[in-house]
């Protein structure tokens, strides 16, 4: 019995070698490039015209994803110059936004960030807020922000919630 | 009595109503798990993100998870649809659901209100909560699968 024991837990081990190395084998690159930080803000050069040579990875079919940041987080990363964007619609950030949190709504995404590009240099950090947690709308636009070129882009799932709940300064209308 | 022998099991008896017992939890369990891997698989980068959202791992950590996790379940759902290597799969299956009970654990502990990220990663949300209620059924499927088996084959 302790040998058929020790035979299913040693073939477990096998299956769970062979999805490993399957997956390692499908997505190597990838793997390799966030060890090595190329997935990451760090990179890629910023060109004289302040648009990044391999935007979000694109020339070389590699995923940048937004990286989920903590309130505390975001406090700290205000402090260094991040900008805030504010992914609900026009009416509901009129009603209250984080300061200083510059208005982008996912569902004008596309016709807005032609400006946005224009004013705000690619190598900035960017910070997306919307409704809280299970609100898309700021994934949205952090990736969408991420196809533009930029290459720090956040999401703050906590959002407005969470934000307004803890009792810190919020602010209405445009800043 | 004893139950029916049926052809081609080893060991001892096993009545009708636990041989379709046994191959329901096999196929709902691997049907599952299959189809969660191969979904996962689809965009490694969505998934990624997803694992991000616990904030357990380094930055690095959670690519890896994303490009390895979903291959590791669907290689053993399908171990699980075929019939094939069953206690092994059904244990590997069970200590996965463990892991991610763990995680989810964590996530409803620290107030967290994240998308599970276990079916369709990126799409709906699924609070963690329920993630960690469903994980328990599935938890349960894993162990009866493995429990039958080795009932079929003792």
């Amino acid at each position: 019995m302790k040998a058929m024991t020790r035979r299913i837990w040693y073939e477990a081990g096998i299956i769970f070698a062979l999805g490993v190395v399957l997956g390692l084998a499908v997505n190597i690159q990838m793997v390799i490039d966030a060890f090595a930080g190329r997935l990451t803000s760090e990179q890629p050069a910023v060109t004289a015209d302040g648009k990044g040579t391999d935007p979000a990875g694109e020339e070389t079919g590699l995923g940048i994803y937004p990286v989920p940041v903590l309130l505390d987080e975001v406090r700290e990363l205000l402090k260094t110059g991040a900008v805030l964007i504010d992914a609900r619609a026009v009416e509901v950030y009129d009603a209250g936004h984080l300061p200083q949190a510059v208005s982008l709504p996912a569902e004008n995404l596309y016709e807005l960030l032609a400006d946005f590009v224009e004013q705000v240099p690619i190598d900035t950090t960017l910070i997306v807020y919307c409704s809280g947690f299970g609100c898309p709308d700021s994934e949205n636009v952090a990736e969408g922000l991420l196809d533009e070129g930029y290459t720090d882009v956040r999401v703050y799932e906590g959002g407005f919630p969470e934000w307004r709940d803890s009792g810190l300064a919020v602010a209405k209308g445009a800043p | 009595m004893a139950g029916f022998r049926f052809g081609g099991c080893k060991g001892g008896p096993v009545s009708r109503s636990g041989l379709y017992f046994y191959h329901f939890c096999r196929l709902f369990l691997g049907g599952l798990f299959l189809y969660a891997g191969v979904v996962k698989a689809s965009d490694v980068t969505v998934f990624a993100r997803d694992v991000a959202n616990y904030q357990l791992l380094p930055y690095a950590w959670n690519y890896l998870v994303a490009a390895t996790f979903p291959y590791v379940e669907a290689v053993a759902g399908l171990l699980l649809v075929l019939n094939f290597r069953v206690r092994p799969a059904a244990l590997l299956l069970a200590l996965l659901t463990l892991l991610f009970m763990v995680a989810l654990a964590s996530v409803v502990a620290r107030g967290m209100d994240i998308d599970c990220g276990c079916f369709n990663p990126g799409q709906g949300h699924t609070s963690a909560a329920l993630a960690l209620l469903r994980d328990v059924g599935i938890l349960v499927l894993a162990l009866l699968t493995l429990r039958l088996r080795s009932r079929m084959l003792s």
